[in-house]
């Protein structure tokens, strides 16, 4: 029997992208309980609460208003980004008993869609293998992967878009002419805008500056400027429209990105030779390593980039101008701090592996269409090249890959435990979503966990927090205690006690419980856990 | 567009191995996720871009991103009416109901 050619290379296409899904997949394939840092608990807990309440809302419920109330600039108190994206994770979820899976697993799919796109545009562009060995590489993107495992959910899937509106404009552009010309290409660009913006409004900015840079290589190449008034006029009322759409959440974009940005230090002339920035800056909240190209990329990446940057330059064929334009967008909004505009600076860091993974390795194969030779060792070259980038990948890029993402949140003291899930879901189903919870129990470095039990039991208060560590009420305590805890629910968690190694907060809740709460209603008491209500 | 005996087998062997593989690394709720995530991101909108000329493959993935953004919103805006699960229901049909009308419109 023989098969088509189309149909291996789609079955190698996804022979790769279900490998790059179950790495990606590696933190809840066998922990099948949430996590990741606090923007993780924004994005989980919105697209959770649509599917669990089976409606969606304009207004934020008490337990996320509560941590983001004022997020949105322009309409406070309702949702700070466009809907969709966590509306997207609800359809999954809205069907199902389980609460973790449906959510992580669509989030884990839109964050490795970048891996589609790539792979799609440069198929259509410069043929299947190089394609499939970009795919192969980015699968291993630390660049990636790390702000995916942190919980930059929507930016992770919005970088996707970048390359398909990127060239969905090429197309019209290239095919444009006055008796023919294919303006889906500029329709379906405008959708894809709009969306851009609407799943996170960075990306949108990216793709922006792509267009313009993009339209200026080509007008110089080609000598050419498409313009049709009909076609701009429709693919204006498309992105109009979907604009439009959730206009609380636009006007916050409009409102964020125009403030005032105060900046301690002023960049300097030397910034422009530099894609990365200085860790120091960051320290705390980003590893250093983000910031190494070393660690990011892997450095024997970088003569090949080089190389695979001059070759295009060298070339410029309309295809090598394509990505020269993402190349040149991505420095200019990297460096955008110049102009005073710092807002998500280093995030823009993360879409770096995008263009320099295609570029990496599409240099050896530029330079073996360089040399003249028979057309049969070009093809030996051809695949011995594959071998090469697919032997380095595995040995540079993958083990680091792999460790993260297998060892991700792997710690009980980072992911709630049974007994705090079965709480949880306990304070959901019997409690009112207006009444305060109070958590007494997690110490500073189990915080964390406080986050998701509200999340997980859509209940919050002020003092829904790690109440016994907070200093701001050492001196008045007896007075809190007394007045503001009334008619509280007063969660009392021992279940991490084996984990603690200083016993003396243990000690501390027992004497709080003891003389506050022993004349108080007993709701719960499982698994060393305690609800009390607190009332006179 | 008609889709080819073969072609037909090639899209029951890629959704077999897909769910399968689904099934393996996360369980059942995992092959189920997967099979809601081909439904309600990829079918309708193909099924609108079918009625213009791109190749498959732009209309596969074209499909999906703009899946992303196009059906969420209807079902969000929906969803703060009615029932969230009727809501995605009732966005899948208007989505089928759009693809029928522009082919119609443009058979004519």
């Amino acid at each position: 029997m023989k098969i088509k050619k189309s149909y291996l290379e789609i079955l190698a296409f996804l022979a790769v992208y279900l490998f790059a899904v179950y790495m990606w997949t590696l933190p809840f394939q066998d922990n099948k309980i949430p996590y990741g840092e606090f923007d993780a608990i924004s994005h989980w807990e919105i697209a959770d609460s649509f599917a669990q309440m089976d409606k969606t809302y304009v207004y934020l419920p008490p337990f996320i208003d509560y941590s983001y109330g004022t997020d949105n600039r322009f309409k406070p108190h309702t949702l700070w980004y466009h809907p969709p994206f966590h509306t997207d994770l609800a359809m999954i979820s809205a069907f199902f008993n389980d609460r973790m899976v449906p959510i992580y697993l669509t989030n884990a799919i839109f964050a490795s869609s970048i891996l589609i796109s790539v792979f799609f545009v440069i198929r259509k562009l410069f043929g299947f293998l190089p394609a499939l060995l970009s795919e192969f590489m980015l699968t291993f993107s630390m660049r990636d992967i790390w702000p995916y495992l942190w919980g930059q959910w929507p930016e992770r899937f919005a970088y996707a878009f970048i390359p398909l509106i990127l060239y969905c404009f090429y197309m019209y552009f290239t095919t444009y002419s006055k008796e023919n010309s294919k303006p889906i290409y500029l329709y379906i660009m405008a959708i894809l805008l709009a969306i851009n913006m609407m799943i996170h409004p960075l990306a949108i900015f990216h793709s922006l500056v792509g267009i313009f840079v993009l339209g200026i290589f080509l007008i110089i190449k080609l000598r050419k400027i498409p313009f049709n008034l009909k076609h701009i006029g429709i693919a204006l009322i498309f992105f109009i429209i979907l604009f439009a759409i959730f206009p609380y959440q636009t006007g916050n974009i409009f409102k964020t990105f125009t403030r005032e940005q105060s900046t301690e230090s002023k960049p300097t002339f030397s910034r422009l030779f530099k894609w990365s920035f200085n860790p120091e800056d960051y320290a705390g909240s980003v590893p250093a390593g983000y910031f190494s190209f070393k660690e990011m990329h892997g450095l024997w990446t970088l003569p090949f980039l080089l190389i695979g940057i001059l070759a295009l330059a060298i070339r410029r064929q309309n295809r090598d101008l394509f990505l020269l334009a993402w190349l040149v967008s991505l420095y200019l909004v990297l460096h955008r701090d110049i102009i005073g505009k710092t807002e998500l600076l280093h995030r823009s860091l993360s879409a770096t592996a995008h263009i320099f993974v295609p570029i990496t390795v599409l240099s050896l194969f530029i330079i073996i269409s360089f040399i003249k030779i028979p057309k049969i060792y070009k093809l030996f070259f051809k695949y011995g090249v594959a071998v090469l980038i697919v032997a380095l990948t595995l040995a540079y890029n993958m083990p680091l890959a792999y460790s993260t993402l297998n060892e991700a949140y792997d710690s009980p003291i980072i992911r709630l435990n049974a007994e705090q899930i079965e709480v949880s879901e306990w304070l959901k189903d019997n409690i009112d979503e207006n009444q305060n919870v109070s958590i007494i129990g997690p110490p500073a470095q189990i915080m964390q966990k406080v986050w998701w039990m509200a999340s997980y039991s859509h209940r919050v208060s002020l003092f829904f927090e790690g109440f016994m560590t907070w200093k701001i009420f050492e001196e008045n305590r007896e007075e809190v205690v007394k007045y503001h805890l009334l008619n509280d629910y007063i969660v009392v968690d021992y279940s991490d006690i084996s984990l603690l190694s200083d016993r003396s907060f243990v000690e501390q809740w027992q004497e709080f419980e003891k003389q506050n709460l022993a004349n108080h209603t007993l709701l719960y008491n499982k698994d060393n856990i305690r609800v009390y209500k607190y009332e006179p | 567009m008609s889709l080819s005996k073969e072609d037909l087998k090639l899209i029951g062997i890629i959704a077999a191995i897909v769910l399968i593989f689904f099934y393996i690394i996360l369980g059942f709720s995992g092959m189920l996720s997967a099979l809601g995530i081909i439904l309600i991101f990829i079918v309708p909108v193909y099924y609108i871009l079918d009625n213009f000329e791109l190749d498959t493959d732009e209309k596969l993935v074209f499909a999906f991103f703009i899946s992303a953004g196009i059906f969420p919103s209807i079902s969000y805006w929906l969803g703060t009416l009615i029932s969230f699960k009727l809501a995605i229901l009732i966005t899948f049909v208007i989505l089928l109901v759009i693809g029928f009308l522009i082919g119609k419109f443009k058979k004519k």
